[in-house]
């Protein structure tokens, strides 16, 4: 792993001025108020223990979060992103890969409604049920067609 | 929120956003726009009903290791989602350990080794995906054959020597007829079933080489290539050794509008510049003649160009290329089009590979769900 | 990669060696005698040499001798 030159917490560092960047939706706050320290949640005892990949990062709030994963790359980063752009109270909705060679996926979410983790949580359900209309429809399609071909597999 | 006013945009401007433009040299209109607040008064909200209603799969062809079929009303992110999936993140089995005790081959052991890992391998399919399962490297301290079962590593091995064939004419120059097993082939490696490998793996359902001419080395008299293998499952992330599809691509469905006529000898030309069967030539009808404005007037009878079937071209772009068609033809694809091919190497049929796929994603998210609950806990 | 480190010969060393590499190597004896096959350079053919022999070839005299490959499984990830 290549050697980390910053602290993990150095969080101000990470965000830009809330004064440079163009108006948003979200409220204004004075920085050391709703700072949250990054959730890292023990290592729940599941059947297998699974390391916890997920993790908010530091500096987020109730409505402007941003989220680091681990081991998920472009496949997920970009079918997400996508899906959580099509929620309407999600104002912004981005992913970057901060260096190629991590294998570390941050997203940003800000909403105008709700709470970032839900327009997370509804992102992940949603792509679900897209990968479930998918599967059904390719299925029944695969179906019919070796049915009309003849084939048997 | 976004006003709820639920204004639907035309069939033609429907048709211009999902059309990317190709031109001479830029291509235009490349990101997708579907999404909240962008088309004031428009809703494009995530309804997975809509998304059913407007999704659609059209099969071309299918066969066990080409499966070629559209996805037609999915966005590029969720299509690209399931090809990378496709080619990294579904597990084969590949041979991964090589144990030689003998190799006196003019083909080095590691470069031997190399080439065995990436021989493709076939065997009974309730075996590979249901009764294997993943192998995990001991750490380094450990016994490195500790964590080796029947139902995580298959034993192969190849014991082959080059002899003198004494039946062979003493001028012989061809090595296949003056020696015995002068060619190691794919097919020369032996599957030793240990366990309940017996059981799974027999007769047909054998683990075997997808293609048992594959040429791993050649031998001359006195060499001799004695070695074990251990197979594992892995995915394509590791090593493109476990990748599952000699490849799988998409490409977007081509579009090609004409929008002014092109008759006689122009049309032959422009038949031409496509691949065959893209562009058909029929007579101008007295029904087109009457349209006024077409550009059809006075030309009664002559070959116009007709788009006959546009998935076959390969858009080279040679039409732009000619003075003559300028302004008369636009190109572009549909940007919500996918024309997948899946070739699979044999271990997996191509449309179970696809179905495997969206699976492995809807998985990856369920896993993800929980940890973000666990993540806010 | 051979998975083993490479182990100096000595008659003590040898002895615990070749009890630990046992199982894997399928065992490879220390030989006092130093009897060894070495393969001729010129003709291609078997030369048995012992200890403080001559260097050279009995079937053609030829003097470059090459030693054989080793009894010693080696190990290889495929990759």
């Amino acid at each position: 792993m290549p050697g980390r030159t910053k602290a993990q917490d150095d969080a101000s560092s990470h965000d830009a001025d809330m004064q440079d960047v163009p108006p948003s939706a979200q409220e204004e706050i004075s920085q050391d108020a709703e700072m949250r320290e990054d959730a890292e949640a023990e290592e729940e005892e599941e059947e297998e223990i699974e390391t916890q990949r997920v993790r908010i990062l530091p500096g987020s709030t109730d409505t402007a979060a941003s989220f680091e994963f681990t081991d998920e790359g472009h496949t997920l980063g970009n079918a997400l992103r996508y899906i959580i752009m099509k929620n309407p109270d999600v104002e912004f909705c981005a992913y970057s890969i901060p260096h190629p060679s991590e294998p570390k996926m941050n997203i940003r979410i800000q909403t105008y409604d709700g709470t970032a983790v839900n327009a997370l949580k509804k992102g992940l359900s949603d792509l679900q049920d897209v990968c479930d209309v998918v599967a059904e429809k390719f299925w029944s399609e695969r179906q019919s067609f070796n049915a009309e071909q003849g084939i048997e597999r | 929120m976004a006003p709820s006013r639920h204004a639907a945009p035309s069939a033609e401007e429907h048709l211009r956003r999902n059309t990317v433009g190709i031109n001479k040299e830029t291509v235009t209109n490349v990101s997708s726009t579907d999404f909240p607040g962008h088309f004031p008064g428009e809703d494009h909200a995530f309804s997975i009903e809509q998304f059913q209603s407007a999704f659609s799969i059209q099969f071309h062809r299918n066969e066990a290791n080409d499966a070629s079929f559209s996805l037609i009303g999915i966005d590029a992110s969720l299509a690209n989602a399931f090809r990378r999936i496709l080619i990294a993140e579904i597990p084969t089995l590949a041979i991964e350990d090589v144990f030689i005790e003998n190799n006196t081959s003019v083909i080095q052991d590691e470069v031997l080794a190399h080439r065995l890992g990436l021989i493709p391998f076939n065997g009974g399919r309730e075996g590979i995906h249901n009764f294997l399962k993943w192998y995990k490297k001991p750490e380094a301290g450990e016994d490195p054959y500790a964590n080796s079962f029947d139902w995580n590593t298959v034993r192969l091995e190849l014991n082959i020597t080059c002899t003198v064939n004494p039946d062979a004419a003493p001028t012989e120059n061809d090595p296949l007829k003056a020696y015995n097993h002068a060619h190691v082939y794919a097919r020369d490696i032996v599957f030793v079933p240990t366990g309940r490998q017996a059981e799974h793996f027999d007769g047909e359902n054998a683990i075997r080489p997808v293609n048992p001419d594959i040429l791993i080395a050649k031998l001359r008299p006195k060499q001799t290539i004695n070695l074990a293998m251990h197979m594992h499952k892995g995915i394509g992330a590791d090593h493109s050794k476990f990748s599952p599809v000699a490849t799988a691509s998409y490409r977007l469905l081509p579009l090609i509008h004409i929008t002014r006529p092109i008759l006689g000898a122009d049309a032959k030309k422009f038949q031409k510049c496509f691949p065959e069967g893209v562009i058909g030539l029929e007579t101008v009808t007295r029904e087109d003649v009457s349209k006024p404005g077409s550009g059809y007037e006075g030309h009664l009878g002559e070959l116009k160009a007709v788009v006959k079937d546009s998935m076959k071209d390969t858009v080279s772009r040679e039409a732009l290329r000619h003075a003559e068609f300028e302004g008369k033809v636009k190109l572009g694809r549909r940007r919500d089009h996918f024309i997948f091919s899946i070739e699979s190497t044999g271990q997996w049929d191509s449309d179970e590979l696809f179905l495997e796929s969206v699976k492995h994603l809807k998985l990856k998210c369920k896993k993800l769900e929980q940890q973000v609950i666990n993540m806010v806990q | 990669m051979p998975r083993e480190e490479y182990q100096v010969p000595t008659t003590s060393g040898g002895a615990s060696a070749g009890a630990m590499t046992r199982g894997a190597t399928g065992g490879e004896r220390h030989d006092s005698r130093a009897v060894m096959t070495y393969i001729c350079g010129d003709c291609g053919g078997n030369v048995t040499l012992s200890k403080d022999a001559l260097v050279a070839c009995p079937h053609c005299a030829g003097r470059v001798l090459y030693k054989e490959r080793t009894k010693r499984m080696v190990q290889f990830e495929a990759r």
